[in-house]
């Protein structure tokens, strides 16, 4: 009796769903039988579990998805579902080839082997209702809606696929994709106990602080450990001392423990170097003690991380301001690709890396003006020295062109003036230009007449392209909405952006004549094995993330931008912005943002496999280098997209 | 025996043995009607099942293993796929364990054939047989019927292989060598590639292989039961 009990617990059920089977029948059905039913089935397992989402699930919840499907075929042009609602089952397309067509028989998706369609995915894409049908002959597993239903409730990460397109589903996608394998680079690998230079400097709790301060003073040390019998109770750095102490004007015979930091966060010296950036820029600190073995070996500081890494942000920037001319800058510019390299590997998002990538153009940008003003003497009258474009946005990756422009003072004469700052700005240009910022091929460049102008002369452009919008030369100028003053007077600028926003701000026929232009790049419905699919149904072999998935999302955020009157000019501010203002809804403005982080980190993953692989780094993908789990977030992402851009018609383009 | 088959429809032998049977997992078969020859074939089902065995000959080569599942109508239900190895009353011949993979201790820890069959033919009750080259089956299963019950085996046969004869003779092709077999016929369809010789895949393929046979049926009105089996 009990051994029946036992191996009928232990079944996983198939000759149960069968019906009964008399006991004695089954009296020699081993372990080694159960193990083979999963053997029997491994060939479908393996299918699912090489694709998305049933990538997401744990072998155990894996193994038991094979049998709850079935499977069925479609002849080449039959409809699917051919009775019933398509959200009675999950469809997932083992072999062969299905269209999915919306209630207007506009073509929605291509899909093919791997690809899902029906349960929920009606809502997933926006869409009420709409059908399939077989292009190929297929082979196509079924799962039922409930299965899914529960297999949604005990496996929150499969849920999330089913999920409307963005919210979790994206955000998910962004912290999965930052494990990709790069781990071999710098931080990654290198252990804290490698980068601590010198013996720990610790005080007791008991010292007072002018104690404290002096040993601090003596040692060149920014912080200090506090110990007690060898462990440590707490940390003073030199912000505690003036916050703390000389801010408050607190009697400095006290002991140091009534002002330190007490049970601060540590870290083990075998931990990672990359580990202990990331608490430290969580917790916004910048001194990280170090354990080893319980006891305090040493104090991490952020410095420690510029001299250990050579190519880090910090690093190149200090350096650009030790050159002389245009090669030098070139020779640390070069060294950029590296520092994508490493930031890359490091995790960092891709909004920060645009920030680090774009701060060390700003740097070479402030230097060469620097050298050009050593050269040719101080301005005669004041400018401000403006970046467009991605430099503006803080969004640079890769080198690009480069964009800017002068907006002088209204006291400039072109007859005195105007030899100074054409050579000033021919100076910096070509500087730029050898440092890898090409020429701009549309000459939106500080270099031309018509891109040097005093304040008023700027004030009667922005004049006209916002009262009398042209939509081509909208598309030229559009640039020109993102700017950043990068040196020179900031008032100058400030009182440019000020002008224009007010001009923009509720304007509706020239916030139509944006939309029209947001909405020029369309973003491609999906993907098709290994083809990209645009709409209308037509295939591409490769496509362009810049111009498909990031700049679409950066015209939306600049249409929102220039309608509320931010000052905002990165596309991620300026999402964050107007997400309160109404331009946009609070969901609408988070799916956007997380699809351009996702978009973007793809793209610096792509550029960073570039410039390892030794080529020059570029916006194009072939699908055939996504994973699985990457196109459907993809396919999300393009989605968020196009809702957007919807709604943006409807509200400017009725 | 066989003029019996002339003689009276298989309904009616079930019947028959039904009456003249012992207790017994055959007669506990044989109390389920088949399926009824008129049925649409979508409101049938079927057991696409595969044998791996020592040999090709029912008379003296024996069952190693067993795959089988249920095709509902339309649709292959893998939610009772099942594989189940046979423990063989001889040594495995070398020349078929090259092709099955199945070697002697492992199938050492098998079960008796007398303890599988009852099994199988609980599944079978009141479904059609599916197997591609159903012959190699319904031998098996009927040499195992007699051997261990000392009755015939009976049962409604689709044979995918079968069909795939008709299919080439309505459409006035000439069969090459290797065209019918299992694989093959599979591209035709456009069905994946298994890696082939294992029980449950093998049956895995024919269910499916049924499945894309069918909806190819061109024929004004949906094909009967009748029109798919084969005679037996």
């Amino acid at each position: 009796m009990m051994d029946v009990y036992r191996r009928g617990h232990g079944w996983p059920g198939a000759i149960f769903k069968g019906g009964l089977i008399p006991p004695s029948t089954s009296a020699n059905l081993s372990c080694e039988w159960e193990q083979n039913m999963e053997i029997e089935l491994i060939e479908i397992r393996d299918f699912l579990s090489a694709h998305h989402p049933f990538d997401q699930l744990s072998e155990q919840a894996l193994n038991q998805m094979p049998e709850m499907l079935q499977v069925r075929y479609f002849r080449r042009g039959t409809t699917i579902p051919d009775s019933g609602s398509i959200d009675d089952y999950l469809y997932l397309v083992r072999s062969g080839a299905v269209e999915i067509h919306g209630t207007q028989d506009e073509l929605l998706a291509q899909l093919g082997e791997g690809d899902l369609f029906g349960y929920r995915a009606s809502h997933m894409e926006g869409h009420a209702e709409f059908q399939g049908t077989a292009m190929e002959d297929s082979l196509v597993y079924l799962l039922p809606a409930a299965d899914v239903d529960r297999f949604c409730r005990e496996h929150p990460q499969f849920s999330y696929f089913f999920e409307p397109a963005g919210g979790d589903r994206l955000r998910d996608a962004i912290s999965s994709t930052g494990e990709d394998g790069s781990s071999q680079l710098g931080l990654m690998a290198t252990q804290i106990g490698d980068m601590i230079s010198r013996e720990p400097i610790s005080m007791p709790p008991t010292a007072s602080i002018q104690e404290t301060a002096s040993v601090m003073s003596d040692e060149r040390v920014s912080s200090i450990l506090i110990t007690q019998d060898a462990k440590l109770v707490g940390i003073v750095t030199d912000r505690d001392l003036r916050r703390r102490v000389v801010a408050k004007g607190l009697d400095t015979s006290l002991p140091i423990s009534s002002i330190m930091t007490a049970d601060p966060k540590t870290l083990d010296a075998s931990d990672y170097a990359f580990n202990a950036m990331l608490q430290m820029a969580r917790a916004n600190i910048h001194h990280l003690p170090i354990l080893r073995n319980g006891e305090v070996a040493g104090m991490l500081t952020a410095t420690d991380f510029a001299q250990r890494h050579t190519t880090s942000a910090v690093y190149l920037v200090s350096s650009i301001y030790k050159q002389h001319d245009a090669q030098g800058l070139a020779s640390i510019s070069a060294k950029l690709p590296q520092l994508l390299l490493n930031l890359a590997a490091a995790d960092a998002t891709a909004n920060s890396i645009g920030h680090v990538i774009t701060a060390v153009v700003d740097s070479i940008t402030v230097r060469l003006l620097q050298l050009a003003e050593e050269r040719f003497g101080p301005p005669p009258v004041p400018y401000a020295w403006v970046a467009a474009g991605s430099q503006a946005r803080s969004e640079q990756t890769a080198k690009s062109d480069q964009d800017n422009c002068l907006v002088l003072d209204d006291a400039y004469d072109p007859k005195t003036h105007g030899e100074y700052f054409k050579a000033l700005a021919q100076f910096v240009s070509d500087g730029l230009n050898a440092c890898g910022y090409v020429y701009c091929p549309g000459e939106m460049m500080a270099t031309t007449d018509k891109w040097r102008q005093p304040l008023a002369g700027w004030k009667r452009y922005f004049n006209q392209w916002i009262n009398q919008p042209e939509p081509k030369a909208l598309m030229l100028t559009c640039v020109f909405f993102d700017l950043r003053c990068i040196h020179g007077e900031k008032n100058l600028f400030r009182e440019l952006r000020q002008y224009l926003l007010d001009k923009t701000r509720g304007n509706q026929i020239f916030l139509a004549y944006m939309a029209g232009n947001a909405l020029s790049f369309k973003p491609p419905l999906g993907f098709f094995r290994n083809f990209v699919l645009i709409s209308g149904g037509e295939h591409d072999h490769t496509f362009d993330l810049k111009h498909t998935g990031i700049v679409p999302i950066v015209d939306l955020a600049r249409v929102y931008a220039l309608a509320a009157g931010s000052h905002a000019i990165n596309t991620q501010d300026r999402l964050k912005e107007v997400a309160s203002g109404g331009e946009v809804s609070h969901g609408g403005a988070h799916d956007l943002r997380d699809a351009l982080e996702f978009v973007s980190s793809l793209r610096i993953r792509h550029q960073a496999r570039q410039i390892k692989a030794g080529e020059a780094p570029n916006n194009y993908m072939s699908p055939d280098d996504l994973s699985h789990f990457e196109r459907s977030h993809l396919k999300d992402a393009f989605s968020v997209v196009r809702t957007m851009q919807n709604v943006l018609s409807q509200r400017y383009l009725r | 025996m066989s003029i019996w088959k002339y003689l009276f429809n298989l309904e009616e032998r079930r019947n028959w043995w039904t009456r003249k049977m012992p207790d017994g997992p055959l007669r506990d078969y044989y109390e389920t009607p088949f399926p009824a020859r008129d049925s649409d074939w979508r409101q049938v089902d079927y057991l696409a099942i595969d044998f791996e065995t020592t040999g090709l000959e029912a008379s003296q080569d024996q069952i190693l293993s067993v795959g089988y599942a249920t095709v509902r109508g339309d649709r292959l239900i893998l939610g009772d796929a099942t594989h189940i190895l046979i423990r063989p009353t001889v040594d495995i011949p070398e020349a078929s364990a090259v092709v099955h993979g199945i070697l002697d201790d492992r199938a050492a820890g098998a079960q008796p054939l007398e303890e599988v069959l009852p099994i199988i033919l609980h599944a079978l009750k009141g479904k059609a047989l599916l197997a591609h080259h159903a012959a190699i089956e319904y031998e098996f299963l009927n040499h195992a019927c007699r051997n261990l019950y000392g009755y015939p085996f009976l049962c409604p046969v689709v044979d995918t292989l079968a069909l795939e004869v008709r299919q080439y003779r309505m459409q006035d092709q000439a069969i090459r060598s290797g065209d019918l077999r299992l694989a093959k016929a599979r591209a035709r369809y456009g069905l994946p590639r298994y890696p082939a010789h294992n029980a449950l895949t093998d049956a895995l393929a024919a269910g499916e292989l049924f499945l894309a046979q069918a909806a190819y049926r061109r024929s004004k009105r949906p094909p009967r039961l009748k029109d798919l089996i084969v005679v037996s």
